[in-house]
């Protein structure tokens, strides 16, 4: 009881916190549960978030039930989804009203501003944590990029590859993104399918 | 309660209408978030007229303003508008209901999710393939967006870099926000200093960025919230 407890506040902060859509939960959520209370390895978020994206509903409504029932079973989910949705209507009952008239105002300004540039670098992050699963092999080593700032020679993990799969999955999937209007859906059920073939072959 | 005249529908059917809808729109529309949009247009706007395209318009802009999902804001502040309070919470139970039920039962059958079938395995790999595609394309259009100049540019590397180096990102959000004050205090006074030096010289790159920023062309980022 007392862990549900905890979830609900945790995902009450995301959601305070989650400014630029889905997407800005990715970050937040490895941050608290695969680096620093380590329930999830992050293959385990990998296909979660996976699962999360084909199943039909908000990717992060869906990974907030999914992550809740990982770690305390079906009260864990109801803690985590009322977890994002009581503060949203909280600030909707208090302020959505007024903030029309506001927004022009200096402190909503700058508020937008400032969380807006730290959305798309923490966007960017996530983009990293998933190159990590799936054009490379493992997590990227950013320790061996560090090194090479202080002149040393980078040592990079043997199981640290590119997987030909991944890339070219990935890359179809942005042209197609930039050069057509496929549906999202059509591009996922097609990397799943595609995803399976290429594991047969290889 | 008693208190608001209802117009077209019963207090009751427009509760229930908003559930209902909302149960429709997240039970069936992968990705969510701005995906939403064109369904929500067509069942309250265009068949209910419960609101006018100008109102959802500037509510699409709200949602992305306010912190949290934007398929929850979507629904929360929609659900005000047209049922107040008690509107906002039907909405939000209704979109909450089908991804709860979808995902618990998906997860109840794999709790762990540690596939050892390789086709299977090989499924979760396309479409990590495939996310990780939609996520950067998403944020090069949101980067395009919201990054005006050099300045900003640069900023946005320190927070990446700030967050490669395991900085926890709720920290980075908190700091970003008193920084985006002084930025943008730093900015009017530069320009008020720009204007006075220029006599009131015009500046229409600085005076047409806020509405750019704040009125968000729905078709621009058709991938972005999944």
């Amino acid at each position: 009881m007392n862990h549900c407890i905890v979830l609900f506040f945790q995902f009450c902060k995301f959601s305070v916190l989650c400014f630029g859509g889905g997407y800005m939960l990715i970050p937040l959520l490895t941050a608290e549960f695969v680096d620093r209370e380590q329930v999830l390895t992050m293959s385990e978020f990998g296909n979660l978030l996976s699962v999360a994206q084909v199943t039909p509903g908000p990717v992060g409504l869906n990974t907030a039930t999914y992550v809740g029932y990982v770690n305390a079973g079906f009260f864990g989910s109801l803690a985590a989804s009322l977890g994002l949705v009581v503060p949203t209507i909280l600030i909707g009952c208090s302020a959505a009203a007024g903030i029309n008239r506001w927004k022009d105002t200096f402190l909503v300004k700058g508020m937008l501003k400032g969380t807006r540039l730290a959305a798309v670098a923490l966007i960017m992050f996530a983009v990293t944590i998933f190159l990590g699963m799936s054009v490379f092999t493992r997590t990227i080593p950013w320790e061996a990029l560090g090194a090479l700032f202080k002149f040393e020679l980078p040592v990079i993990p043997d199981d640290f590859r590119v997987s030909p799969a991944g890339v070219l999955i990935c890359g179809v999937t942005i042209v197609l993104m930039l050069k057509t209007k496929l549906p999202t859906t059509a591009l996922l059920l097609g990397s799943a399918a595609a995803g399976a073939l290429l594991a047969a072959w290889f | 309660m008693e208190g608001m005249e209802i117009q077209t529908l019963s207090r009751t059917r427009r509760l229930l209408l908003l559930y209902c809808s909302f149960f429709r729109i997240t039970a069936l529309v992968v990705g969510g978030g701005l995906a939403m949009l064109p369904v929500i247009e067509e069942i309250f706007v265009v068949k209910h007229k419960l609101l006018t395209r100008e109102e959802l318009l500037d509510m699409t802009a709200l949602t992305q303003t306010v912190p949290g999902i934007i398929a929850i804001n979507s629904a929360v502040y929609i659900g005000m508008k047209i049922g107040g309070v008690p509107g906002a919470l039907a909405a939000a139970a209704g979109a909450v209901t089908p991804p709860f039920t979808v995902i618990l039962i998906i997860a109840s059958l794999f709790p762990r999710l540690d596939p050892k079938n390789r086709y299977l395995l090989g499924v979760f790999s396309g479409i990590r393939a495939c996310v990780t595609g939609m996520i950067l394309v998403t944020g090069c259009r949101m980067f395009r967006r919201t990054v005006k100049s050099g300045l900003e540019c640069a900023v946005v590397l320190v927070f990446f870099v700030l967050a490669v180096m395991k900085v926890s990102p709720a920290l980075l959000i908190l700091v970003a926000i008193p920084f985006g004050w002084c930025y943008v205090w730093w900015q009017t006074r530069r320009l008020t200093q720009a204007e006075q030096a220029a006599d009131g010289g015009k500046n229409p790159e600085a005076s047409s960025e806020p509405s750019a920023e704040t009125s968000v062309d729905p078709d621009k980022d058709g991938g972005r919230g999944k």
